[in-house]
């Protein structure tokens, strides 16, 4: 025997070794996939989802400005809607909540194998309504009252978080913090906020050497999923600005990290809590960085499902519960998990009161990217278009990402 | 993906998933875990574009070997691979065949991912040179190379090996001898 002939026989002994997968691995590829396209929002978007929890609307910054009304208190109906818009330019609200910004992707090359899938918002200018493009910052997270945001400035990790008034457009104070962040988010009361901190920039992306989109270039970046790094993150009293860090670094199996995988406070702001891209699928720390249990109505709660609890707290968003041919999601009861609702939509986004949410939702038939935000209400079939549908398919240019806040 | 892609995405994975996760453990130095890690990516990529792929396995078989080379590229130091029997020397001799495969085993782990995709094509795909260099992307100079360097690795690992011959159609050369169009 030579070595050619043992290389052949060893590795096909120990292919034939292999037991089959468990069943179901379709499926398991489905859902990973899913959560992957939805995960792009989730960092943002659920960060203001526990802001809408509460639904608790507290004007963060006592300037003495206050005699200027803001758009989102001129106009209080109960349903601003825009169904021809599509990405939004005037504002668009629902019972307690607003968008208070959107952003878009975009591949930024940094060097020749390097590139950053860096966010453009759009955020709504309180004095006339509209939403503005502003390219200053990479990452915003509107406070409840929608007065001020949270921002970091490019080229991250930064060392400072801006709180930006929406109404002048300014950053009215910076806050230092001593390791480099590149996330941030709100407390659902506005007090404070959870800073994610990393060690590079998350966003960064690498050209692959194969051609992945198969449009016949090498010429695709993306982002290293064998590597995080997460370093903790800094709780932050807005009020005095003073930070204290944690270290808590990724427990995701190398090989499937998420690069950014942020950190947002729980329902009552007692702790904190990160995605993982594997079972139990979350983690909770007090702010002292120890792990803790987590909380009994967030137990059935799935970081990628933006809406997570009802203001009242009694009801839990789920995931999808539609199939191949329609869409709807789950209603489940926190406590115990039990399917109580079935509603139209994809993907639940933020709940407007405790019967009322917004989500994503296509036209039955259509194309599974091409959604609109809608109304949807536990109870009922019907629902009602807030925005225009989205164009273009997942990752393409111009696609728009809300970020909701309590008005 | 709509509800005849998906049908079709669960009927593939059903019935090739099996076949094309022995190459991905076999990709991973034998981590199970790990190779249904790469075979998941690589089905979520494929699940992206279902529609407009001819020919879906040899799709799926691309991304493997192209993803578990990058993805060892993009690491900042070379991961520890965990094997179940280290590649002690002394054990095995001619006769015991079972030994040496396990020898061979450990050994086949202990290589990088590119080394041991080249060996995965080679040796358990059987295809010629030129349709490994199509599938990784390199040329056929560089299997040549690669692969060479590949086996008197393996031999440095498990000195059991030294013994062995080499096939005589594999005489492989260490410089790239692929041929060079000359111009006058």
């Amino acid at each position: 025997m030579n070595v050619d002939e043992l290389v052949r026989d060893s590795l096909r002994e120990q292919a034939a070794e292999q037991p089959p997968l468990a069943p179901g691995f379709a499926d398991r590829v489905l859902d990973v996939r899913r959560r992957r396209r939805t995960r792009r929002i989730a960092t943002v978007a659920a960060t203001t989802a526990a802001v809408v929890a509460l639904a608790v609307a507290v004007p963060l910054l006592e300037t003495g400005k206050d005699e200027v009304r803001l758009a989102s208190e001129m106009n209080k109906s109960d349903i601003i809607a825009h169904p021809d818009q599509s990405p939004p330019r005037d504002l668009i609200a629902a019972g307690d909540v607003a968008l208070a910004a959107y952003f878009t992707y975009s591949t930024v090359r940094t060097s020749k194998d390097t590139a950053v899938r860096q966010r453009t918002y759009r955020i709504l200018d309180q004095r006339t309504g509209k939403y503005v493009e502003d390219d200053r910052w990479s990452m915003v997270s509107v406070a409840p009252g929608m007065r001020t945001a949270a921002v970091l400035e490019r080229d991250l990790p930064v060392k400072r978080i801006g709180l930006l008034d929406l109404l002048t457009g300014e950053v009215d104070r910076w806050i230092p913090v001593e390791r480099g962040v590149a996330g941030v988010a709100f407390s659902s009361d506005g007090g404070k906020l959870v800073a994610t901190t990393y060690n590079a920039n998350p966003d960064l992306l690498t050209r692959q050497d194969y051609d992945s989109n198969g449009d016949g270039k090498k010429n695709d970046y993306e982002p290293d999923h064998t590597t995080s790094h997460r370093t903790g993150f800094s709780v932050v009293d807005v009020g005095s600005g003073k930070a204290d860090w944690r270290k808590v670094v990724s427990e995701d199996r190398q090989g499937i990290v998420n690069a950014r995988q942020d950190f947002a406070f729980s329902g009552d702001g007692t702790s904190v809590y990160t995605g993982l891209t594997m079972e139990p699928h979350q983690q909770f720390y007090d702010l002292k960085g120890r792990k803790v249990p987590t909380p009994p109505d967030e137990r059935y709660l799935h970081w990628s499902v933006d809406a997570r609890l009802s203001p009242d707290g009694r009801l839990a968003a789920g995931d999808f519960a539609g199939d191949a041919r329609t869409t709807a999601s789950w209603i489940l009861d926190p406590r115990t998990g039990k399917h109580l609702h079935k509603v139209r939509g994809q993907q639940l986004l933020a709940w407007v009161d405790n019967k009322r949410l917004i989500a994503w939702d296509i036209t039955p038939g259509d194309n599974e990217f091409h959604n609109a935000l809608v109304l949807v209400t536990i109870g009922s079939d019907r629902t009602l278009p807030l925005s225009g549908a989205r164009k273009g398919n997942d990752g393409a240019a111009g696609r728009w990402t809300p970020v909701f806040a309590t008005r | 993906m709509d509800a005849a892609g998906q049908e079709s995405f669960r009927a593939f994975v059903a019935g090739r998933s099996s076949v094309l996760l022995k190459t991905a453990v076999l990709l991973s130095g034998g981590d199970r875990h790990a190779a249904e890690d790469l075979l998941q990516n690589a089905l979520i990529k494929a699940a992206g574009r279902w529609q407009r792929i001819d020919e879906p396995e040899a799709y799926v078989r691309q991304i493997l070997y192209r993803q578990q080379i990058s993805r060892w590229r993009l690491k900042w130091r070379r991961r520890e691979v965990t094997v179940a029997e280290l590649p002690e020397s002394g054990a095995a001799d001619g006769a015991a065949g079972v030994e040496l495969r396990l020898v061979m085993r450990g050994a086949l782990a202990r290589l990088t991912a590119r080394q041991r995709a080249m060996l995965v094509l080679r040796y358990f795909e059987d295809l010629p040179e030129a349709d490994v260099a199509r599938i990784l992307g390199c040329s056929v100079g560089t299997v040549r190379s690669t692969t060479h360097r590949s086996l008197a690795r393996l031999r440095e690992l498990a000195p059991e090996l030294a013994g062995l011959g080499q096939a005589p159609a594999e005489q492989l050369p260490s410089r790239d001898f692929s041929p060079v169009e000359v111009r006058p």
